[in-house]
């Protein structure tokens, strides 16, 4: 016997860090160009350019948050 | 320790005639920070003039740079450091001159020799199109009616050229094709015009006698001896570039300074017969630098004009020159290594703290929670010893720091807390699920009794477990605020240094209120919400202490920055504290990461099953392949260790922490002196 509700849960899990995933990677895309072009200009830039990288990374820990609560949290409710 | 040096304005004043005493003075002190003197500052003083000696200097920098340039001398270059005094003595004997002349005869010859080998090769292509026309070279020219139009074609000119004159053509795609057209003087410029169409370029004949081959081999012998000629002059270069390579590099690294102290006048303001100099002293240091300056110098005076203070106003109150004050930060052997996440960001301001301490703590506890396993730590502490005991560039000193710190501290989490190496618990529970444990593995049952005595649960916490995960997110919350507490708090220190406790606290307690609200909404809302520890009667007391802190906060918020700073630093604090989850989130994915690999190696290659039940059939290759696969895959994870635990312990450093106090743009203490680095001062020969 499936626990649709259980099922529910994993897909909202899956759905919560898919999208924040997208929104980062939109997010890296842009950065990432720049970056390369500043590396590109100045090798010295590279540490500055990671960090700026590993800014919207923010997004999508909050919807793998989002998602472990789901998972973890929710069930035992 | 996090505030930095405290510093001294003091202002010297001499004689003339003493002027390269005093800067031979300055240079030995290494404790002297010079304030350029801008024209017209003062009236009646203008900018000093280089010293007399110092063309002579820059003429022989000029030399030396040009020959390490030659011989291929860069800073990358070993050498052996030589003592100043010696270096010197070479110098004032003329050494720079006497080498210049070995080394410009040699490179003169190198270049000759290029410019030959460039013309023999010229003339070599040349010579092998026009070895496919019957024709010897002398043919093509000496005639009194008829020219010569020689040169390379694309297409055939053949038919066009009719019978303009007698054309040879020899069509070759690959390597060219060359067409020679003989005809009389007036057709000449018309021969030209058809062959432009087809693509023609005029070839110059080279002069010679005999056939083209002839020539060919004379020149292809030629090429040969000029070439092996190049190699003996190499070989030259490389054993003058081993001569000279330890003189050169030393001297240009002497002759610098020299050069900076020769024009070292230029910085300063002077009269006719005196000079004034402008600088900053650590104030520890300012009466050592007093009298050694006035007992060394009998022509001059030192004024300690101030010890500058911490407030921004008395800063303000000074002429605009005087207002910047450099930054000497203060720090022992470990916490210098953390100096490079800070100067990534700007040199800290004069009145504010320097994070570096505080980076120097949570950096490598952030970097080790991340990691947290014994198997990945042990590495990381072996490379970053090895990288801060060879090491030289400060980007992978940094990195090295990082890694040993944090390899430590990954290594006590992992060990401590949880339980755990390459993603394997010590011990543990062992069933039917896809899990291993290192005593079930090596079959070491005494292992268990060992492990039992310290680790929570008899196992430690694991990072993917459901029973620890919300234990785990709280942790982190835990973590972030108290680290943001102590971001909003040195924030608050510093306005109060810069202004006093009122103008301090108006600027800078709205954020620390608010934030202090937001987290006990945190507390109430996730305790009753997600918890289930309080029934919702039971939180409105929190709501009602958080709702009167938000409040006052808000209201000082609104004075300092604007109604709109409200909302933001609301968001921003409730933001900011999630943001630490990160630390949970990294160690579950690589956790994560380590279970997926640790089944494909040991469950489904070696064939070992988690299940101590059932017998295992284990064969030695299959065994062989998967701790190949297990190390590939580990090594995968290691690496990304170090980029994902690394860049986000940074991050929260730099930017969740350091946003809410630093502001940097400070201008780092630079005081005169003589950076030894291929030289070696005579001090320390005097010791040795």
């Amino acid at each position: 016997m499936v626990d649709t509700g259980l099922g529910l849960i994993a897909v909202g899990a899956g759905i919560a860090v898919g999208l924040a995933g997208i929104g980062t990677g939109m997010a890296q895309k842009d950065i990432g160009a720049a970056a390369v072009g500043a590396i590109t200009e100045d090798s010295k830039m590279l540490g500055k350019a990671l960090m700026f990288m590993v800014l919207p990374e923010t997004i999508v820990i909050f919807g793998l948050v989002i998602a472990i609560l789901a998972c973890f949290v929710l069930p035992g409710m | 320790m996090f505030l930095p040096e405290s510093m001294s304005r003091i202002v010297i004043v001499g004689a003339n005639s003493c002027i390269d005493e005093t800067i031979e003075a300055l240079y030995d002190l290494e404790s002297v920070h010079l304030i350029d003197h801008t024209i017209d500052a003062d009236e009646g003083f203008t900018l000093g003039t280089p010293r007399p000696y110092s063309p002579k200097v820059a003429e022989r920098m000029l030399k030396v740079r040009s020959m390490e340039k030659d011989l291929g001398i860069n800073k990358h270059t070993k050498t052996q450091p030589i003592s100043e005094s010696e270096i010197r003595s070479q110098i004032s004997s003329d050494s720079v001159e006497s080498i210049e002349v070995e080394v410009r005869a040699l490179i003169d010859r190198r270049n000759d020799l290029n410019q030959r080998i460039t013309e023999l090769n010229a003339k070599k292509k040349s010579l092998e199109l026009l070895a496919r026309l019957p024709i010897d070279l002398d043919m093509y020219s000496g005639y009194k009616s008829i020219s010569s139009v020689v040169g390379t074609v694309e297409k055939d000119p053949t038919q066009a050229l009719g019978d303009l004159g007698e054309s040879f053509v020899s069509m070759d795609k690959k390597n060219g094709s060359i067409v020679a057209v003989f005809v009389t003087n007036e057709d000449k410029p018309k021969a030209q015009n058809i062959l432009s169409e087809f693509g023609f370029t005029e070839i110059a004949v080279p002069e010679g006698k005999g056939s083209v081959n002839t020539e060919l081999t004379k020149v292809d012998a030629d090429l040969a001896s000029a070439l092996k000629e190049q190699e003996v002059v190499q070989k030259e270069t490389e054993v003058l570039f081993e001569k000279h390579k330890h003189f050169l590099r030393a001297t240009d690294e002497a002759l610098t300074v020299d050069c900076e102290k020769g024009t070292l006048p230029i910085r300063i303001a002077s009269t006719k017969y005196s000079f004034v100099i402008d600088a900053w002293v650590p104030t520890n240091e300012k009466d050592n630098v007093k009298s050694t300056l006035e007992s060394k110098i009998p022509a001059i005076f030192v004024e300690i004009e101030e010890d500058r203070s911490r407030k921004q106003a008395d800063t303000e109150a000074q002429e605009e020159r005087f207002q910047t004050v450099p930054t000497k930060m203060r720090h022992g052997n470990i916490t210098k290594l953390f100096e490079y996440p800070t100067k990534m960001m700007s040199i800290p301001k004069y009145n504010e703290v320097d994070p570096t301490v505080l980076i120097s703590i949570f950096l490598p506890l952030f970097f080790g929670f991340m990691v947290g396993d014994c198997g990945y730590a042990i590495p990381f502490i072996i490379l970053g010893a090895y990288g801060l005991k060879y090491a030289k560039n400060p980007d992978w000193r940094a990195i090295a720091t990082v890694l040993f710190f944090g390899g430590i501290w990954a290594f006590i989490f992992g060990f401590f807390f949880f339980g755990e190496a390459l993603g394997m618990h010590f011990v543990g529970p062992q069933g039917e699920s896809v899990t291993y444990t290192w005593a079930y593995l090596l079959h070491l049952d005494h292992l268990e009794e060992f492990f039992e005595s310290f680790l929570i649960h008899g196992h430690g916490v694991g990072k993917i477990d459901s029973a620890f995960v919300g234990m785990l997110l709280r942790l982190s919350v835990y973590v972030g605020v108290v680290h943001l507490a102590i971001g909003y708090s040195v924030g608050l220190y510093n306005k109060v240094v810069q202004h006093g406790f009122k103008h301090g606290f108006l600027e800078k307690g709205g954020p620390l209120l608010i934030f202090i609200g937001v987290v006990v909404v945190g507390y109430a809302l996730g305790f009753s919400l997600i918890m289930k520890q309080y029934e919702m009667d039971e939180i409105i007391p929190f709501l009602g202490v958080a709702i009167a802190f938000i409040a006052a906060g808000a209201v000082l918020v609104m004075k300092s920055e604007g109604a709109m700073s409200i909302l933001i630093e609301t968001v921003d604090a409730f933001g900011n504290i999630l943001s630490y989850t990160r630390l949970v989130a990294i160690g579950m994915s690589k956790a994560g990461m380590a279970l997926a690999f640790n089944y494909i190696a040991i469950g489904m290659i070696m064939g070992i099953s988690p299940d101590p039940a059932v017998t295992s059939d284990v064969s030695i290759i299959m065994v062989i392949i998967g701790l190949l696969l297990f190390s590939v895959l580990h090594l995968m994870i290691w690496t990304l260790a170090i980029l994902s635990g690394g860049l986000h312990a940074l991050r929260l450093q730099l930017v969740e922490f350091m946003i809410k106090f630093y502001e940097g743009e400070g201008t780092e203490f630079n005081p005169l002196k003589f950076k030894h680095i291929k030289t070696i001062s005579d001090k320390n020969v005097k010791e040795a």
